[in-house]
């Protein structure tokens, strides 16, 4: 039976944002664990040498693999993946933050810079 | 006697370890940031605390989800900082005091704070990214960092409640140590930002505005906030803002803010703000204040 954890009432409401709990991290763990492993070079090396083997080596189901292969940063968020592993794998397939940002935005990286403080940050 | 001399609350964007380590300090982009730590940093070097003693969180680098603890103390006498999928970055470890941690990790737990412990373990940005901004680190870090890492990755996180009474008894926990070393309590994250979903950049200036008013004068009355009412006001990620909870919990009742820099350049409310207990005078005014309110 659910039971709402009465801190997290009302985000679930808020457009965009995703709650990572015990539940979702339980559902996921693997998937996070093939991004968190992203912190030891050999992992790294060995997702850009052969990533179709890596994604397998990891355990990761059909969906979770296409995530991946499509690039799908929403997507992942969305399943239940947690930014601060997803983003360890963003430095190994060369994107930045902000690039991240603006793809989970739908928008381009020019869009999405002309909405921010000091559009021409880097 | 160890004692407390300040506090600290800082931002720990990554992306300003970064900017720091390719020596952007004085791009225009970045200088509005580098430029608003250098006070702190004077101050520190003025002041030269023993100890940093940190609350602030891991980013799945010291540990992952398999074992995820709520409160976790670091023991040892060196960190390393974290490879975060970038490679490492040359800055040298963290310096630790396995005789104050381990005091400190007894003093807690004896006064119901029931710490997780970690040892030879790294430590990533959240630590990383601003301690080269407040200590010089050539050829070595001058003090020694008591590092308390508090889970704001997986929910259910501490409240911000349980978060400002740690702060409280690391406060107990400081004072009952014998030896004669000055510390100043840093918390990081923050202020408002928002780093996923397509809700991903959102910000609330006036928000951050209040929080730090209310963090300096009347910190209780954060205490009731939930980390739903963080999420909204501020971005899903400023709920890191209970580890300046934390901090807040570990000074005294009136304090004085020596300096504030608050930059929101892309997607995070760049802050650094610096405290000291106000003067007797200050105490007696403010005061005076509340019995003519009263």
């Amino acid at each position: 039976m659910f039971t709402q954890n009465p801190q997290t009432v009302g985000i679930d409401e808020l457009t965009g944002t995703y709650v990572f709990d015990l539940r979702t991290c339980n559902r996921t763990l693997a998937f996070n664990r093939f991004f968190w492993n992203m912190i030891r070079p050999e992992f790294r090396q060995a997702f850009l040498e052969d990533e179709e083997s890596a994604l397998t080596a990891a355990g990761l189901s059909d969906e979770e693999k296409r995530l991946v292969r499509a690039r799908d940063w929403l997507g992942i968020v969305q399943y239940g993946v947690n930014f601060f592993v997803l983003e360890k794998w963003a430095r190994v397939v060369k994107r930045t933050n902000l690039e991240v940002y603006a793809i989970m935005r739908g928008e381009t990286l020019e869009a999405f810079m002309q909405t921010r403080a000091v559009p021409h940050a880097t | 006697m160890a004692r407390i001399i300040g506090g600290i609350g800082t931002s720990h964007v990554p992306t300003i370890g970064v900017a720091y380590d390719k020596g952007r300090q004085a791009d225009p982009v970045w200088a509005p940031l580098f430029e608003g730590y250098k006070p702190v940093a004077k101050w520190l070097a003025e002041k030269k605390p023993d100890v940093l003693l940190f609350f602030y969180n891991d980013h799945a680098s010291t540990m992952f989800f398999d074992l995820y603890p709520t409160f976790a103390l670091g023991i040892g006498e060196r960190f390393p900082i974290a490879d975060e999928g970038a490679g490492l970055r040359n800055l040298p470890d963290i310096r630790g005091n396995v005789d104050f941690q381990a005091h400190i990790g007894e003093s807690l737990v004896n006064d119901e704070f029931d710490m997780a412990f970690f040892q030879d373990r790294p430590i990533d940005h959240g630590i990383a990214s601003p301690l080269p901004l407040l200590w010089p680190h050539d050829p070595d870090w001058p003090g020694i960092v008591v590092p308390i890492a508090i889970n704001v990755l997986q929910y259910p996180l501490p409240t911000g409640r349980r978060c400002y009474r740690l702060g409280q008894a690391v406060r107990r926990a400081v004072e009952s140590y014998p030896e004669d070393l000055s510390v100043v309590i840093v918390g990081t994250g923050g202020l408002s930002h928002q780093i996923h979903g397509e809700r991903a950049g959102y910000n609330d200036t006036d928000w951050d505005m209040k929080f730090l008013e209310m963090l300096r004068d009347t910190p209780e009355d954060l205490l009731d906030l939930k980390h739903a009412d963080y999420v909204r006001l501020g971005g899903a990620e400023s709920v890191e803002q209970i580890m300046w909870l934390a901090m807040r919990g570990a000074l005294p009742t009136h304090l004085t803010e020596v300096h504030r820099n608050y930059y929101l350049m892309t997607t995070t409310a760049m802050t650094v703000v610096a405290y000291e207990e106000s003067g007797p005078e200050q105490h007696t005014r403010s005061d005076a204040v509340a019995q003519v309110e009263a």
